[in-house]
């Protein structure tokens, strides 16, 4: 039977000090013609569409498709005031139209309004792209224009190219702060720096268990120009994946802020369901300024998973922070899954490539 | 010379190692299926996967039992069962997935390809255990289901792709640095995403107030995640914020910093400031439009009153627009334009 309803819920409760808090992140009812040409959500989600930015927000949500490939979307809502915070009764609303091209590309033009005390704070025109030409090759982009402030507000691209055990992708972005802040807020109207990058990033599967990863920007931040890099290798103990080890080394060196991290991780499966893992981190800022020489993290935590679908999970964990000389936690994590245990596909990809 | 030799037995006891390590060489007793030995002697699938040409969308999977393969292997080299060495386990329970995740039943695609499995399992003389199953690639060699994808329907095929937790690999592939690249990816796709991601899974990251305890961020098991907030973050998350200004504004809004500082006691009148000495007569200009939601986050709603104390026409503190700045907005009536420019300034 094909499913043409849903509904979604997730509620959290916590103490972060003396105080019990909690919200709902997620309330929303889905409701979707069986054969796709329209769905509908209504509730309290996170609404994410062409060059719209994610809002969470108290509204609903339509699309309809047709099967020559043209899409309509629109929205519209009241933007979610955490914590149950007083409301405002602030809104904004918008949609997107879109046409799948030759089918192998998608274009999207995007329009949201935003509104804080009946004054616009918020207004964009957007544009979006997604393109697979070939199996091994995919383009996507979009960019967001803001009309209250006339200019580009961020813009964002991605080309990727796969063969064998290779993956290059290819990134570009530029982001206007103060065109990102809402336009009712006094720090939007100090005029544009943007702050572009520009890089790639390399995956090789050296080994059927060895994976190599590096990333590599130049970013230009307000005029100046900097570049941030890491390279990560990740070893898998088995062929499921189920034990790992991975080290990553990081270098940020960017107008402001100069920084070489190492990170280190080992899970290893104990067997019955037990599994220990470890993670260490060190930072080490070029200009410390008082904040300390180096900002050690380390975790070693021992889980427990029962097939019943309970999990759980004990671990210590110790760092040195710019503002914690010294300073160190134990946490317990205890969870029951529904249903039982996650069916887990056992070797990680889609029935049968090992991941 | 006998160093030599040492040496030489030395590199191959550690290349044997790493060979193993590596997955290069699997030393498990269990090893994929001898399917291309068996094809070779003339033996046809539905010799040994007999059921498999009646067999529907559910029930059980067609593998071959003992009793099968003792019609030609009369003499067991071994007590154990045939299964327990020949095939890896995990193709069995990969098969097993698929067959409560998908809707799919053999006999009529027997018919299509004329009992010509290989049609289908395009790689199964490979004897590795990823080529086993077909590849979602390979139902689309003959299925094009363009209007499917056209229309998110994939409830055709799958039964319930949000319950299936599979990745996948030939399409869509969720791979490289992923957490960066899935915000362009899904620009033009967010209701393709939708078809196996949940709106929770959104939310625990952009959710107004983003939560930071959720149970599967965590996950202190799962040491292999990345993500932007793994490790020590909090250490180093002022050093993110400045190595990409406007990047948290993704998730977080312009309030979130003074909240959590708030909580943490690291904010408020009885904590010193923040800025370095001569800070209001020196670089903050500059700073703050590099970066406006670092103020924002600390001096935004009433606090915004601490610049136009400066700031308004005709203050000492001069105009802060940076040059080429325009507005759509009525200057005198409009926020925040009206704080500087309203009527009586």
């Amino acid at each position: 039977m094909r499913s043409w309803v849903g509904v979604e819920g997730l509620v959290w409760a916590g103490a972060p000090s003396s105080t019990v808090t909690g919200d709902v992140l997620v309330l929303a009812v889905r409701v979707r013609e069986p054969h796709g040409y329209a769905e509908a959500r209504a509730g309290r989600f996170v609404l994410a569409t062409g060059a719209v930015h994610p809002v969470q927000i108290d509204g609903a949500h339509v699309i309809a498709r047709a099967p020559w490939g043209s899409t309509v979307e629109t929205f519209g809502g009241l933007p979610v005031v955490p914590r149950f915070g007083a409301r405002s009764y602030d809104w904004l609303a918008g949609g997107r139209v879109a046409q799948k091209l030759a089918n192998a590309v998608t274009l999207g033009v995007s329009y949201v309004q935003r509104r804080e005390d009946g004054d616009i704070s918020n207004e964009e025109v957007g544009a979006d792209l997604a393109a697979a030409p070939a199996r091994w090759l995919d383009v996507a982009a979009f960019g967001a224009y803001d009309v209250t402030s006339p200019g580009l507000a961020e813009a964002r691209a991605s080309a990727a190219v796969r063969w064998s055990d290779w993956r290059v992708e290819l990134f570009g972005s530029q982001m206007s702060p103060g065109r990102l802040l809402p336009a009712t807020s006094l720090f939007s109207v100090l005029g544009d720096l943007a702050s572009q990058t520009v890089g790639a990033t390399v995956r090789w599967r050296a080994a059927p268990r060895l994976d190599l990863l590096a990333s590599g920007a130049t970013q230009d931040v307000a005029g100046g120009v900097g570049g941030n890099g890491w390279l990560r290798a990740t070893l898998r103990l088995d062929d499921r994946g189920a034990g790992s080890l991975g080290v990553e080394v990081r270098r940020v060196d960017v107008p402001g802020t100069q920084w070489t991290g190492v990170r280190a991780i080992a899970a290893v499966p104990l067997g019955k369901g037990f599994r220990y893992s470890s993670e260490i981190e060190i930072v080490v800022p070029d200009n410390p300024d008082g904040r300390g020489a180096a900002w050690p993290w380390g975790l070693s935590a021992l889980s427990w998973r029962s097939l019943a679908g309970w999990e759980i999970a004990g671990a210590l964990e110790a760092s040195s922070t710019p503002q914690q000389r010294y300073e160190a936690d134990a946490l317990v994590h205890l969870s029951y899954a529904l249903g039982g245990a996650a069916q887990s596909h056992p070797v990680g990809g889609q029935y049968g490539t090992p991941r | 010379m006998r160093t030599r030799l040492s040496l030489v037995m030395v590199l191959a006891v550690v290349l044997a190692a790493c060979a193993s390590v590596l997955g290069l060489r699997h030393d498990l007793p269990s090893h994929p299926f001898e399917h291309r030995a068996h094809v070779l002697k003339g033996i046809n699938c539905v010799e040994c996967h007999a059921d498999v040409s009646s067999a529907g969308e559910t029930g059980p999977l067609h593998f071959p039992d003992d009793a099968v393969c003792r019609r030609c292997h009369e003499k067991p080299h071994d007590n154990r069962s045939c299964t327990s060495c020949h095939g890896e386990p995990y193709v069995r329970q990969a098969a097993e997935l698929a067959r409560a995740q998908l809707r799919f039943e053999h006999p009529t695609h027997m018919i299509a390809v004329r009992g010509d499995c290989v049609r289908c399992h395009t790689q199964v003389a490979e004897a590795r255990p990823e080529t086993v199953l077909p590849k979602m690639a390979t139902c689309f060699g003959c299925h094009q289901h363009r209007d499917q994808w056209t229309m998110r329907d994939c409830d055709g095929c799958h039964v319930n792709l949000r319950d299936e937790g599979a990745p996948p690999d030939d399409h869509l592939v969720h791979d490289g640095d992923f957490v960066r690249e899935h915000g362009v990816r899904a620009a033009s796709a967010r209701d393709l995403c939708a078809s196996c991601h949940t709106d929770r899974q959104c939310a625990s990251c952009h959710g107004e107030g983003t939560v930071p305890a959720l149970p599967w961020k965590l996950a202190l098991g799962d040491v292999s995640l990345s993500g932007l907030h793994r490790a020590g973050f909090i250490a180093r998350h002022a050093e993110e914020a400045r190595a990409d200004p406007g990047l948290c504004t993704t998730c977080h809004s312009e309030s979130s910093c003074v909240d959590c500082h708030t909580r943490q006691n690291v904010a408020g009148t009885s904590v010193r400031s923040p800025h370095p000495p001569g800070w209001a007569s020196g670089e903050h200009g500059v700073q703050a439009r590099i970066d406006p939601m670092s103020c924002a986050s600390c001096h935004g709603g009433a606090g915004e009153q601490l610049c136009v104390g400066c700031h308004s026409v005709g203050g000492p503190g001069g105009n802060p627009h940076g040059p080429g700045f325009t507005s759509h907005k009525d200057e005198h009536h409009d926020l925040p334009c009206r704080l500087c420019h309203g009527v009586g300034r």
